[in-house]
């Protein structure tokens, strides 16, 4: 039996669906982040687990048990909100106590809490200060610190770092997972940022129009994204329009332009032969060079429209013959880069099983 | 800043006489009738010929205008109380509520602020005539409530728009039911908007002439009916004293939600 289970959840304001139809199991302990753009659904759902939005149709189950019919203060969830949320009246040691106090428990008792909470997001020392006068990732701890004092099985974040800087962000980010591991508490985490999601999750769910388009670690999204969304969302991609030849057994053989054929890339979406689909390519899969790169992969004509040095990366973008804007990521010192310039003509090449085909 | 004080030049003194003779236009009124109440005139004559406590004591000699002050006092603090819980109520569900005509209710709310106050006197007159409501307390406190109401609402639906319903919703996760949650962190956190809704409710009922002259009868009178109905019998300076000590009580209110928004913001 799963920890927690969504089933066929629906949520419609008037005549627009904000969650189509979301199932997901997640395990206990597990780190799932919904990844998706604003608007696909991912904070209603997690708003409807908080009890702040009641499903127009579907289940949630914690350990067996429905959840839909509890309301949000029995339900024994914390969730650390997008906004700063501390109570502005209460000092950080008395905003921690709050959970506890309404609980009920014994003086002595809420006090070592306190103690355990902020020694956990490390704020010791802090306990009398008021939320105005801590920086915004100080505040975000202490909310985390307030959310897991009453041991909830499961706690929810809603884009918690997008409010503060990058640098910061990545900071409380290593946070939240050492503060995962030390705990071993469910957490759901809602973000828009891929590259947050990578760093933190185990396993991520792109959402997508009010559906889950696909479950996966990481590297499974980035290895084999089921739909091109998830392909565009998870990672840079570049996209080349192709036809169709032959499908089967999940690989397809393409044409693209009026000369190039290409064969055995593996395709998703089951798409007919003779139709229109979108070849995907990851940037830093294709090699670069002038004239053909060589036997056993594909190639593409292109022209160099810009080259942007980047550190330990080479940027190059290029116009493909049949016009569509491509990027080539290179490591620094690649041979071939060095004396490129805007106008050359070149090569890419890639290997047709690591790239895919999304039928349109 | 385009236009800066400091770079001004000249005009910086014109600037501080418009100041100066619209401040003064706007105290001195206060000033002349705080001078007369300590007068030795019986005449009201100005600059007083000499000083005195006189008109002080005969006001608290005088158990009727004691008894209007205490009217006045009581009926205001009815109305503030009132008006402060039916405010919160309200903009409860002005500010949080979902629901439709919610702007056209607010406005609707407000609609007081404009009316004249003498149509709605009449009007009140005219019902409680009906309901056997004029010349009693409750008729008292229901037209002030109808005139408080709008400056309460308007300082509660403010600060709770100042204030973020996910603390709220914050609370509630954290297992406090949605009432314990708005009584012990909405409204702490909100308390400067109740605190300005009561002061701003007591002294509309407090020193509001229009309605109470409508509502009163020879037995029940607020201290603002007394004045005028002593202005009309005889000019005595004790009408001064009595002034005096309402405008006194009114800037005492205004100075306390100055220094508590000023330690607000500190």
């Amino acid at each position: 039996m799963s920890f927690l289970q969504i089933r066929a959840l629906r949520k419609d304001y008037g005549i627009v669906t904000a969650v189509r139809d979301v199932n997901l199991t997640v395990e206990r302990g597990e780190f799932m982040t919904f990844l998706g753009p604003s608007g696909s659904g991912k904070s209603t759902t997690l708003y409807i687990l908080a009890g702040f939005e009641n499903p127009t149709a579907g289940d949630i189950l914690l350990d067996g048990e429905s959840l839909i019919s509890t309301p949000s203060h029995k339900r024994n969830i914390g969730m650390v909100f997008q906004r700063y949320t501390l109570f502005p009246h209460l000092s950080v040691g008395e905003n921690i106590a709050f959970p506890l106090k309404v609980r009920r428990l014994p003086k002595a008792e809420i006090d070592a809490k306190v103690k355990k909470m902020l020694k956990l997001v490390r704020l010791e020392g802090f306990e009398d200060r008021k939320p105005a006068q801590m920086s915004g990732g100080q505040q975000q701890r202490v909310a985390l610190a307030r959310a897991l004092a009453y041991d909830p099985p499961v706690l929810l974040m809603d884009e918690p770092l997008s409010a503060l800087d990058k640098k910061l962000r990545e900071e409380i980010q290593h946070e939240i997972r050492r503060i995962h591991q030390e705990t071993e508490v469910t957490i759901l985490y809602v973000t828009h940022d891929q590259e947050e999601a990578l760093r933190l999750s185990d396993r991520i769910a792109v959402f997508s129009r009010g559906v889950i388009d696909q479950i996966g670690t990481g590297p499974e999204l980035y290895a084999n994204p089921a739909t091109r969304f998830v392909a565009e969302f998870v990672g840079d991609s570049d996209f080349v329009d192709c036809r169709i030849l032959s499908a089967q057994n999940g690989r397809a053989d393409i044409s693209i332009g009026s000369s190039l054929t290409i064969r055995g890339v593996p395709m998703h979406g089951g798409g007919a032969a003779g139709g229109m689909a979108a070849l995907m390519l990851r940037p830093e899969r294709l090699s670069l060079a002038r004239g053909s790169v060589g036997e056993g992969t594909a190639n593409l004509a292109a022209t160099v429209t810009d080259i942007a040095f980047l550190g330990s990366n080479i940027h190059v973008a290029a116009a493909a013959e049949t016009g569509e804007a491509l990027s080539v990521r290179l490591p620094f010192g690649h041979e071939a880069a060095s004396s490129l310039a805007r106008g050359d003509m070149v090569s890419l090449g890639f290997d047709p099983a690591s790239a895919h085909v999304f039928s349109a | 800043m385009l236009l800066n004080f400091d770079r001004l030049g000249g005009w910086k003194w014109i600037l501080l006489g418009i100041t100066g003779l619209t401040s003064a236009f706007l105290i001195l009124p206060i000033v002349f009738i705080a001078a007369l109440s300590f007068g030795s005139s019986q005449w009201l004559i100005f600059p007083p010929p000499g000083w005195t406590l006189k008109w002080y004591a005969m006001f608290f000699a005088d158990p009727r205008w004691l008894e209007a002050a205490g009217t006045s006092f009581y009926i205001a603090a009815i109305v503030t109380v009132l008006s402060v819980l039916i405010g919160l109520v309200a903009s409860f569900g002005l500010v949080h509520g979902r629901f439709i005509g919610k702007e056209g209710l607010r406005a609707l709310f407000l609609t007081p602020m404009i009316l004249p106050v003498v149509v709605l006197a009449v009007a009140l007159y005219a019902f409680f005539l009906r309901i056997g409501l004029n010349g009693t307390v409750t008729g008292f406190v229901i037209a002030h409530l109808v005139v408080a109401l709008p400056f309460s609402i308007l300082s509660i639906t403010n600060a709770l728009e100042g204030f973020d319903k996910s603390i709220e919703d914050a609370a509630v996760l954290c297992g406090a039911s949605p009432l314990e949650a708005k009584l012990r962190i909405t409204l702490p956190s909100i308390s400067h908007g109740l605190f300005s809704a009561a002061v701003f409710s007591f002294l509309t009922s407090w020193d509001e002439v229009v309605l109470a002259i409508f509502m009163a009868s020879p037995t029940l009178q607020t201290l603002p009916v007394k004045i005028w109905a002593t202005l009309r019998q005889d000019l005595t300076p004790v009408i001064a004293a009595a002034s005096t000590l309402l405008i006194v009580v009114t800037i005492a209110l205004m100075l306390l939600v100055a220094l508590l928004r000023k330690g607000l913001k500190s």
